[in-house]
């Protein structure tokens, strides 16, 4: 193969993290021009991490980068965006304010008399790549009301804007949903019949299967070799990404729900920029189950949880736990109800990074008899149930006094679990407790939380993993645009194209089906 | 990386960060000394040695001279510790002392008794003066870096109101109160030097807060808020009592050293002005890394380098004003973060390199289309 067929190549890339994490170990990736490339693997693998690089947002301790048969040193993304590479972000990178056009011209606004911006200009300009690309988008729309399908198309219209000619994607479907990712994918092709080269990042098997020519597979930062995707299949990807065939099927006996637990009623709540996120809600939790809650994220999941947990105050309605009020009242006094929560963002709530396994396995009960003698702290029983919950949940580590955040994304979740699993929970609620995380801390996870429910606590999951909600769930809610779209009581027959037209919005249940969910009163 | 390595590397860092600072010292010396060599001999080493000698009353000096500090250094560790930028510590000192030498004059005691009744009201004032700012940022989220740093001026303006107009000494030639009655005096560790019982107050005070910091619930709260608050209201703690009682008890210790210095080194409160202390205490804190255990020897380091600079000032001419150079080029170095990143992020590589090498890897396979 002669080299000039390749538009990128990265040769023998390692990356080394301040942290010491070492999330790329030599890997070699090459992308050839006019193909859509898949780099696959699970979280954590290093894809991100690669593709970072090759945007300039962060340098490679050891390694080379070519772009276009010319060694680069892409320092930071003006570099990178110079070389012709463009990336569309997983969380946009939109000012919310402003509208689609002033987006796509940012920081290469046209000028009047050379002072003020022409923003005539910028919508033409706007409008003349929409139409060329075949991204349709409202220039003058504001980009906080536009949705995110149309988010991800001013991304792409920003990239090509500015001149790239390699687009990176970063797992583009993950907030869309089935039509908008086959808008996207009708897109991408013409982009790519257009002589536009790209890089696919997900992990989601039948996407790569249907748009993708060539697929590089990580795995523990490294590369597991290059594939054409019509020779390698689906069986044999997933065997490279995990290393082993995963069965997640978390074994569990039929659930015997009893008492009512956690009892919300009527719950509403308008955000800061008026949008009513959670509209009249009302649910209970029994004992014994696990109540899952499936839906597109931005349905209403987050702010839910966050009202249960007082990180915010609905506009009315009730919650309980065990006849007792939650709304408002201090994380203190909640948790003395018995609950515990497994925050979704467990780098902010779930941990103190910089304090040590030991010191975050205590941050909910140091006030506790059993680990005070008077007014100091028992230190040989704080040691002892430390050790005990590491071991008891696998935390893989030196010490119980290494610092939380040197451990890997799986670890740190572990701590937390074993935290909250250990505070002798009523109600659990787990808030997307293995996104992100590896596969045997995924499933040890799990299986706890089964466990857990088992032996009597109530559990509130939200995922947006469908398979998690569909495994673990005794019964369960759909969330489309702050409501409950149907209520499932048993999820053995499910399948998840019924769920998917709940969850987009295709189908409702009645208000009788869905008042279902309210057990008594 | 390993606790241990990250401690070898924090030690590297303060060293490098120490030697810089002394060579920018030299600079200046070269600059305005007649004999840099002499200068530096006086910096350095007459402290301690002095014509072959030890410099026995010089040692004691430094001793005594780390006793305000140690409790400031302690002051601003705590509060530096919840992630509180007070700097109240100057002003609490202040008014502490003065409330405490102003029960050392009026309120007659037993001898035993007396020294500790005005210290524990030293104390007090120090930390209800502490609510105020510490009130103002829970209450109404104003930045306690502000309302403190602000404070300090209406302690020392109020403080020398009453001074100059209700408790001075009028038959004395400068702006003083009346001598403090015997009984009120801070007793001399050693007779005839500076070294009083205070300096071992504050010895025991470190043990102490280091016990608060890292064997108590209050200690172990202070320092989570301080890494994270959001996870420390998520975990249940009470957020706002903490931050509260975090700055009140720097209040307390800046307020107890206040009133030692002052009944131990002096006979009648004579400040004019911000003694310095709390200025000091911050740099002495940063050097400690807000360890409670380190700050002794911090407060060691910046006494020793006090008092070499007084003596380049006596004998080589060179200002005394020379510490807040090399206390200023420290504290730039220690607050830098990204000052020798790079050496860190090299022993960063090193370590995951060798961890990777102990571990089993995942052999590529094949596939190369």
């Amino acid at each position: 193969m002669a080299d000039n067929e390749y538009v990128v190549q990265m040769k023998g890339i390692t990356k080394v993290y301040p942290n010491g994490i070492a999330a790329n170990q030599g890997v070699d990736f090459n992308v050839k021009k006019g193909e859509i490339h898949a780099l696959m693997g699970e979280n954590g693998a290093g894809k991100s991490t690669l593709m970072k690089m090759l945007f300039g947002l962060e340098q490679p301790t050891e390694g080379t980068i070519t772009v276009n048969g010319e060694e680069v040193s892409l320092t930071s993304p003006t570099v990178a965006i110079s070389k012709g590479i463009g990336m569309v972000h997983q969380h946009f990178m939109l000012v919310p304010n402003l509208t689609v056009a002033e987006n796509i011209v940012l920081g290469m606004e046209p000028k009047k008399n050379n002072l003020f911006m022409d923003y005539k200009k910028a919508v033409e300009i706007t409008e003349e790549y929409a139409k060329k690309y075949n991204l349709q988008v409202d220039p003058d729309a504001k980009v906080r009301d536009i949705p995110v399908g149309m988010k991800q198309k001013v991304e792409i219209l920003k990239a090509l804007v500015r001149g790239a000619k390699i687009l990176i994607l970063d797992e583009p479907t993950a907030v869309l949903t089935t039509q908008e990712t086959e808008e996207l994918f009708k897109e991408l092709i013409h982009l790519k019949e257009q002589g536009y080269t790209m890089v696919f990042i997900s992990h989601k098997l039948h996407e790569i299967k249907q748009i993708t020519d060539r697929l590089t597979i990580m795995r523990g930062g490294k590369s597991m070799g290059v594939y054409n995707t019509a020779d390698i299949s689906k069986e044999e990807i997933s065997r490279l990404m995990v290393g082993r065939d995963v069965i997640l099927t978390v074994e569990k006996e039929q659930a015997q729900p009893t008492d009512v637990v956690l009892r919300v009623r009527d719950l509403e709540y308008t955000n800061e920029w008026k949008k009513k996120m959670i509209n009249h809600m009302s649910f209970d939790v029994r004992k014994g189950e696990i109540l899952g809650i499936a839906g597109v994220e931005g349905n209403g999941q987050r702010e839910l949880v966050d009202m249960l947990f007082n990180l915010n105050m609905p506009d009315s309605g009730v919650a309980k736990v065990n006849g007792h009020n939650i709304l408002g009242e201090s994380q203190r006094k909640i948790r003395d109800l018995g609950v515990s929560l497994i925050p979704e963002d467990r780098m902010t709530f779930g941990m103190a990074g910089a304090a040590s396994i030991e010191e975050n396995l205590i941050s909910d009960r140091c006030a506790q008899k059993r680990y005070n003698n008077g007014p100091l702290f028992n230190m040989k029983k704080i040691h002892e149930d430390s050790d005990k919950l590491i071991e008891e949940y696998k935390v893989l580590c030196k010490n119980r006094t290494q610092k939380v955040g040197m451990l890997s994304g799986g670890n740190i979740q572990k701590v937390v679990v074993a935290r909250e699993f250990s505070a002798e929970p009523v109600l659990i609620i787990a808030d997307q407790p293995t996104r992100g995380i590896d596969v045997g801390a995924t499933e040890f996870i799990r299986k706890k939380l089964v466990e857990l429910s088992r032996e009597g606590a109530a559990v509130l999951l939200v995922s947006a993993d469908l398979n998690e909600v569909m495994e673990l769930s005794d019964s369960l809610i759909i969330m489309y645009n702050g409501q409950i779209a149907a209520y499932f009581e048993d999820t053995k027959d499910l399948t998840d194209t019924v769920m998917g037209e709940y969850m987009l919005g295709l189908k409702q249940q009645s208000p009788e089906e869905v008042r279902r969910v309210q057990h008594g009163e | 990386m390993g606790n241990k390595r990250m401690m070898r590397f924090e030690i590297l860092r303060g060293c490098a960060a120490i030697f810089i600072a002394i060579a920018v010292a030299f600079i200046f010396i070269l600059i305005c000394a007649d004999d840099p060599l002499n200068a530096l001999y006086c910096l350095l080493v007459r402290p301690v040695f002095n014509n072959g000698a030890l410099n026995i009353s010089s040692i004691y000096m430094i001793l005594a001279r780390m006793t305000p500090i140690i409790f400031t250094g302690l002051a601003v560790c705590v509060m530096f510790s919840a992630n509180q930028f007070n700097l109240a510590g100057e002003g609490t000192v202040m008014a502490g002392g003065f409330v405490a030498g102003l029960v050392g004059i009026y309120v007659p005691l037993a001898a035993g008794l007396h020294p500790v009744v005005c210290i524990l009201v030293g104390a007090a004032v120090g930390g209800a003066l502490m609510l105020i700012p510490a009130w103002a940022k829970v209450k109404l989220n104003a930045s306690e870096m502000v309302c403190s740093l602000m404070l300090n001026y209406v302690i020392l303006y109020v403080v020398m109101h009453f001074l100059s107009n209700v408790f001075a000494d009028r038959s004395q030639g400068s702006v003083q109160t009346y001598p403090y009655l015997e009984t009120a005096r801070v007793g001399k560790l050693i007779a005839g030097t500076e070294l009083t019982w205070g300096f071992l107050v504050a010895i025991a005070a470190t043990v102490l807060v280091a016990f608060f910091m890292f064997r108590t619930r209050w200690g172990y709260a202070i320092r989570m808020i301080g890494i994270n608050e959001s996870f420390s209201k998520y975990s249940g703690m009470k957020v706002g009592g903490i931050i509260v009682v975090s700055q009140v008890i720097g209040g307390v210790l800046s307020g107890m050293g206040g009133a030692i210095e002052v009944l131990g080194r002096y006979n009648a409160f004579l400040w004019k002005d911000l003694p310095g202390y709390g200025w000091t205490g911050i740099t002495v804190a940063i050097l400690a890394k807000n360890n409670p255990i380190a700050i002794p020897f911090a407060a060691l380091f910046i006494s020793y380098l006090n008092r070499g600079c007084e003596l380049m000032s006596i004998y080589a001419g060179v200002p005394a004003e020379m510490i807040d150079i090399i206390q200023a080029v420290i504290f730039l170095f220690f607050a830098a973060e990204q000052f020798m990143a790079k050496t860190r992020q090299k022993m960063v590589v090193k370590e995951a390199k060798e961890e990777l090498a102990k571990k089993t890897e995942p052999a590529a396979e094949g596939g190369n289309a």
